[in-house]
């Protein structure tokens, strides 16, 4: 179905996402989700990272947060609001925020 | 003329935060938004619990007599009346141990649909059919 | 161009959600897509006119009147806004105010919906 789902948190209160198949779903990571893209919490890297091959990250947010481009992780797209939107209208066939 | 099919799938449980209600006031607004439309269209709400949002449908809530507010189980009737789609998540009544006679029905209120308690998988598949997923 | 239909309950102060849901109706306006913001829950109180922008709290009045100049569509939930003391009177001016079937509404014409809770 192509859904893209926007991640806002770094810690989920739900666990809606886990649950959903990965091969036709995107994360856009917002806000403190964009922890997920650059932290390795006791080593490891997020779960998220894992979920689909289509990540992406907000520069804003990223900037935001003091965290630097180079930090994050290389699978993950670093796109502005600008890209943002044409990552909503030409990548997925619809978007859900958690 | 087009119907435009949504799911509304509520993932966190009620009365700490009001996205859960919103979600079913929202969905309940299928009834009325034909005036702002063109003849013929509609939308169509499916409105599914999944997660920890499985626990505020329960029967026997009452809010008013403590906070004087509607409860989430009058909104969950008030959605089957207007014959909406109300699904919940087998696996999750499974896990919270919540039995299928602890799901209210609308018989009192004269209404006919009853919620209906599917797999996960099949909340996907809603949400697959959907031209639109929110998510509260 | 699109549509993109955004619902909006987080509230403007204490939510940086608010800010970004703001910013991306104003990137996608700027690139011609048609926008559409709903205003429910907490984020009514953004439409109370004579904000003051202080630099500690993020400001929405502004932001607003600049995107209706941009052509977007903005209407608050009048239940949400009233219940929380703030009349048609105080609002900020050329928002609407409408019931929740104007969302859906404006669900019916969006080609993507993006709906921010408020949690």
């Amino acid at each position: 179905m192509k859904l893209g789902v926007f991640v806002s948190d770094y810690k989920l209160a739900v666990d809606t996402l886990d649950r959903m198949k990965g091969e036709n779903l995107g994360i856009v990571l917002v806000q403190n989700g964009v922890y997920h893209a650059v932290l390795k919490e006791g080593g490891k890297e997020s779960a998220l990272l894992g979920k689909t091959p289509r990540l992406y990250a907000l520069s804003e947010d990223l900037q935001t947060r003091g965290l630097r481009p180079e930090q994050v992780d290389k699978r993950v797209k670093v796109v502005d609001y600008s890209g943002l939107v044409d990552v909503i209208f030409n990548d997925f066939e619809k978007v859900a925020w958690l | 003329m087009a119907d435009v099919k949504c799911a509304f799938i509520v993932q966190r449980p009620q009365y700490k935060g009001e996205t859960s209600r919103l979600a079913m006031t929202h969905a309940l607004s299928y009834q009325t938004v034909e005036v702002l439309l063109e003849d013929g269209d509609t939308v169509t709400p499916s409105l599914c619990f999944v997660g920890e949002g499985i626990l505020g449908i329960s029967k026997g809530q009452n809010a008013i007599a403590p906070y004087g507010i509607n409860s989430s189980e009058l909104h969950a009737k008030n959605c089957l009346l207007v014959d909406m789609d109300v699904y919940v998540c087998k696996e999750d009544m499974e896990r919270f141990g919540i039995t299928e006679d602890q799901l209210p029905d609308a018989e009192d209120m004269g209404a006919e649909k009853k919620i209906n308690v599917v797999p996960f998988a099949q909340i996907e598949k809603i949400m697959e059919e959907a031209k639109h997923v929110l998510f509260f | 161009m699109g549509v993109l239909t955004m619902g909006v309950f987080p509230g403007l102060v204490g939510s940086g959600c608010y800010d970004f849901a703001l910013k991306l109706a104003g990137a996608a306006a700027d690139k011609g897509h048609v926008v559409n913001l709903w205003f429910s829950g907490n984020a009514t109180v953004s439409v109370k006119a004579h904000q003051k922008h202080l630099k500690d709290y993020s400001t929405g009045e502004k932001y607003l009147v600049e995107l209706m100049e941009k052509g977007v569509e903005i209407c608050t939930c009048e239940a949400c806004t009233v219940s929380r003391g703030i009349q048609k009177t105080e609002s900020i001016a050329k928002i609407q105010w409408n019931a929740m079937h104007w969302y859906l509404s404006k669900i019916h014409s969006a080609d993507r919906v993006l709906q921010i809770g408020g949690e």
